[in-house]
C-alpha cells in the first residue's frame, strides 16, 4: 500500500518508515504540515498517518483542508494528547482513527491496515464469509460447514468484526473500542477470554482452527 | 485616592450639580429682579395716578397739600411739582428738564454718595408737571442682599456636596483597596488571603464574594496540579527503578535468550508506567471539572449490563462469578465513557481483591432519588479505618502490594463520583466489600 506519513519528530518519523517498510507498504513522508496537504492533495493515498501536533499548522488544521478538498483518504490521526475529548475532537474533524502516542508499532500497523479500502463491494454485504465459516447479518445467523453455530450477541458482534477485517490482524484495543466501546484499557485481559470462548464455539470436531492469534499484535481471522 | 475612579465620579457629579445649582441661582435672581423692577414702578406709577385724580378733584391746591403731606411721611416715595417754566411749587425732587416719561436722575453734589432716583414725569393741564420718583437705592439693596444669601447658600451646597463625594469616593475606594491588596498578597504568593466581606449584600460584596470562590476553585486546582506532580514524582520512581535496574542487567547479561527477556519485561514495566501516566492524567482532568460538557441522558442499567457481560467470562475463568443483580432502567444524566471506565474499575477491583473464586454482584438502585451502583464481593473486605483512604491516588492496602495494579482505581472511581455530583464509599458487605457509588443527577 501507500501511505503518506506526516511526522514532524525526526527520530519517529525514521522508525516508522523503516518499519511500515519491513510491513510492506510505500511511505512517503513529509514533515511539515505544508509539505503534507501538498503531497495529500496531489498524489493518490491508501492511508494517510497524520501527527496531530506539527509545527506551523496545527495536524487538524490540514486535516479539515484535506477534507474540504474533497480527499477521502482515511486518515489515522497520531497524538501526544489522550485527553477524552482529543479522540472526538480528532474523529469530527475527518479522522477515520485516532492513536495515542506512545503505542506498539503492532497497534500501528494493524489500524493501518485496517483503514486501507479494499475493492467496492458489489452491495452492503449481508453475508460474510471465510471457508467454510458463514454469517448471515440479516437472519443474524452463523453457521460452520453448513451447521448452525450458537453465539452470544456480543460474541456475534465480535465474529462480525473479525469477519469484516478477515485477512488482517485486528489488536485488542481495536476490538474492545469496536465490540464494547470501551476507550480505556482494562487491567483484565477480557478480549482473550471471549475469543477463547468464540473459539470454542467455532470449533467442529477436527475442523481447521480459523481465527489465529498473532505474538504481540492481536488476531487475525483467516482461512487456514 | 486621588485618582481613583471613585472619587474621579464622585467630583464629577460634585461640579455637575454646583453648575446645575449656579443655573437655577442665576435664574432665580433674574426674575426676582426683574419682578422687584416691575414692583418699584408699579409703586411710583400708582402714585403718580393717585395725585393725577387729586389734581383733577381738589385742583392744584390739594395737589400741593398732598404732596406736603407725603412728604412729610417716613418711607415715601419723593415728589415735584413744577409750574410752567421749571419753577417747584412742592416737594423735593427739582429735577428740570425731565423728559415726559420714565428718566433716571443721578444727584451727586452735596452728597456722601450719589443717590439715583427713578423718576416718572407727567404734564397735569395747565402746564403743570409732576414727578413721581424712588431711590434706585433701595432696589439694589434687595438685589444685593438676595444675591449674598444665594451665594451663602451656593457654598454651602458645593462644599457639603465635595465633602459628600469624598467621604462616598473613600469608602468605595478603601473596599476597592482591599480588593486589590488581596489581589497582591496573592501575587507575591500568600495563596490563602481572601477578600474581607461585610455581609451587606451590595454589588461591592457580591463582586467579593465572587472573587473569594474563584480563588477557591484556583485553589483547588492548583493543590490538583500539585499532587499530580508529587504523585508522578514520588509514585512512578518505584517503577521507574524498576525498570532501570532490569534495563541494567538486560545490558550487563550474556545470553540472547535472556536479553530478549529482559527487554519483555522492560516493555511490559514501561506499558504499566504509561498506564499509570494515562490513569493519573485522566483522573486530573476529570477533577478539573472539564468533562461535564458531555453529560447525556444514559442508562445506567444498561451500562452496567455491558461491563458485566465483558467482564464475567473472565470471572468465570477464575473460577468465581459476576452477575447484575436487577434490570429496570435506571436512567440518569452522565457521561457514558467516564461511568463505564468507573464501573470497570469497581469490578476490576472486586474480582482482584476477592481473591480466587470470588462471586460479585453489581446492583443499580435508587436510594433518595440518586442512583446508587453498588459492586458487592465476598471477599475478605476491608477494616473500616482503611476504608476512607483507599480513594487516595496511590494508596494500596499492605495485602495487596504483591498484587498488580497502580493504586489508582478507586481514585479514578472517587473523581467520576464527584464529577457527577455524587460520592464513591465502602461499606461492609459481612462478609466481603461492598463499593458504592451515589449519583445524584437522576433524570427526571
Amino acid at each position: 500500500m501507500k501511505l503518506l506519513l506526516v511526522e514532524d519528530d525526526p527520530e519517529t518519523a525514521a522508525f516508522l518508515k523503516r518499519a511500515l517498510g519491513e510491513a510492506g507498504h510505500t511511505v512517503d513522508h513529509a514533515a511539515t504540515g505544508h509539505d503534507g496537504l501538498l503531497l495529500a492533495a496531489g498524489e493518490p493515498y491508501d492511508v494517510i498517518v497524520l501527527d496531530r501536533m506539527l509545527p506551523q499548522i496545527d495536524g487538524l488544521a490540514i486535516l479539515r483542508t484535506i477534507r474540504a478538498s474533497k480527499v477521502k483518504t482515511p486518515v489515522l490521526v497520531l497524538t501526544a494528547m489522550g485527553g477524552i475529548d482529543d479522540r472526538v475532537e480528532g474523529l469530527e474533524a475527518g479522522g477515520d482513527d485516532y492513536l495515542v502516542k506512545p503505542f506498539a508499532f503492532a497497534e500501528l500497523l494493524a489500524r493501518v491496515n485496517a483503514l486501507a479500502r479494499r475493492p467496492p463491494p458489489q452491495d452492503t454485504p449481508t453475508r460474510l464469509s471465510v471457508a467454510d465459516l458463514e454469517m448471515d447479518l440479516l437472519k443474524r445467523s452463523v453457521t460452520r460447514g453448513g451447521e448452525r453455530i450458537e453465539l452470544q450477541p456480543r460474541e456475534f458482534q465480535l465474529l462480525e468484526y473479525l469477519l469484516r477485517h478477515a485477512g488482517r490482524v485486528v489488536t485488542r484495543t481495536m476490538m474492545l473500542e469496536s465490540v464494547w466501546d470501551f476507550h480505556f484499557d482494562p487491567k483484565t485481559n477480557i478480549v482473550e477470554t471471549h475469543m477463547s470462548r468464540l473459539r470454542a464455539k467455532l470449533q467442529r470436531g477436527t475442523s481447521a482452527e480459523l481465527i489465529h492469534t498473532v505474538r504481540g499484535a492481536g488476531y487475525c481471522l483467516r482461512e487456514p | 485616592m486621588f485618582r481613583s475612579s471613585s472619587f474621579r465620579l464622585a467630583t464629577f457629579y460634585a461640579l455637575a450639580f454646583a453648575f446645575a445649582v449656579a443655573v437655577l441661582g442665576a435664574v432665580t435672581l433674574t426674575t426676582t429682579r426683574a419682578a422687584l423692577a416691575r414692583q418699584f414702578d408699579a409703586r411710583i406709577a400708582a402714585e403718580s395716578a393717585s395725585l393725577a385724580r387729586e389734581y383733577q378733584a381738589e385742583g392744584m391746591i390739594g395737589v400741593i397739600q398732598a404732596v406736603r403731606e407725603r412728604d412729610a411721611t417716613p418711607g415715601a416715595l419723593d415728589f415735584g411739582l413744577q409750574a410752567h417754566g421749571g419753577v417747584s411749587l412742592a416737594g423735593r425732587l427739582a429735577a428740570t428738564g425731565a423728559p415726559k416719561g420714565w428718566s433716571v436722575l443721578n444727584e451727586s453734589e452735596g452728597r456722601e454718595a450719589p443717590e439715583r432716583t427713578r423718576i416718572l414725569t407727567t404734564d397735569l393741564p395747565g402746564g403743570y408737571r409732576l414727578l413721581v420718583g424712588d431711590d434706585l437705592g433701595r432696589l439694589e439693596a434687595v438685589d444685593s442682599v438676595l444675591f449674598q444669601r444665594f451665594a451663602l447658600a451656593f457654598a454651602a451646597l458645593v462644599l457639603l456636596g465635595a465633602a459628600g463625594g469624598y467621604g462616598l469616593a473613600r469608602g468605595v475606594h478603601r473596599r476597592i483597596a482591599s480588593i486589590t491588596g488581596t489581589a497582591e498578597a496573592i501575587i507575591d504568593g500568600d495563596l490563602s488571603r481572601r477578600v474581607p466581606t461585610r455581609g451587606a449584600d451590595d454589588d461591592l460584596d457580591r463582586l467579593a464574594v465572587s472573587f473569594n470562590r474563584m480563588l477557591d476553585r484556583i485553589g483547588a486546582l492548583m493543590e490538583n496540579l500539585r499532587q499530580v506532580s508529587n504523585d508522578i514524582a514520588h509514585e512512578l520512581r518505584t517503577p521507574l527503578t524498576r525498570l532501570r535496574s532490569r534495563l541494567e542487567a538486560g545490558v550487563t547479561g550474556t545470553g540472547v535468550a535472556e536479553r530478549e527477556e529482559v527487554l519483555e519485561a522492560g516493555l511490559a514495566d514501561l506499558d504499566a508506567i504509561l498506564g499509570a501516566f494515562a490513569a493519573l492524567l485522566r483522573i486530573s482532568q476529570i477533577e478539573a471539572g472539564a468533562r461535564r460538557a458531555a453529560f447525556r441522558s444514559i442508562d445506567l442499567t444498561g451500562l452496567a449490563r455491558t461491563v458485566v457481560e465483558a467482564f464475567a467470562p473472565s470471572a468465570e475463568d477464575a473460577g468465581g462469578s459476576l452477575a447484575l443483580e436487577n434490570e429496570a432502567p435506571l436512567v440518569l444524566d452522565g457521561d457514558p465513557e467516564l461511568l463505564t471506565q468507573m464501573l470497570v474499575n469497581m469490578v476490576e477491583n472486586a474480582l482482584r481483591h476477592a481473591g480466587a473464586g470470588a462471586a460479585v454482584v453489581v446492583r443499580c438502585r435508587r436510594i433518595e432519588g440518586a442512583a446508587a451502583l453498588s459492586v458487592i464481593d465476598n471477599g475478605p473486605g476491608v477494616p473500616e479505618s482503611e476504608r476512607a483512604r483507599l480513594f487516595d491516588r496511590f494508596h494500596r492496602l499492605e495485602a495487596s502490594r504483591s498484587t498488580p495494579g497502580s493504586g489508582l482505581g478507586l481514585a479514578l472511581v472517587a473523581a467520576v463520583a464527584r464529577l457527577h455530583g455524587g460520592e464513591a464509599s465502602l461499606h461492609d458487605a459481612g462478609p466481603g466489600l461492598e463499593a458504592r457509588v451515589t449519583l445524584p443527577r437522576l433524570a427526571s
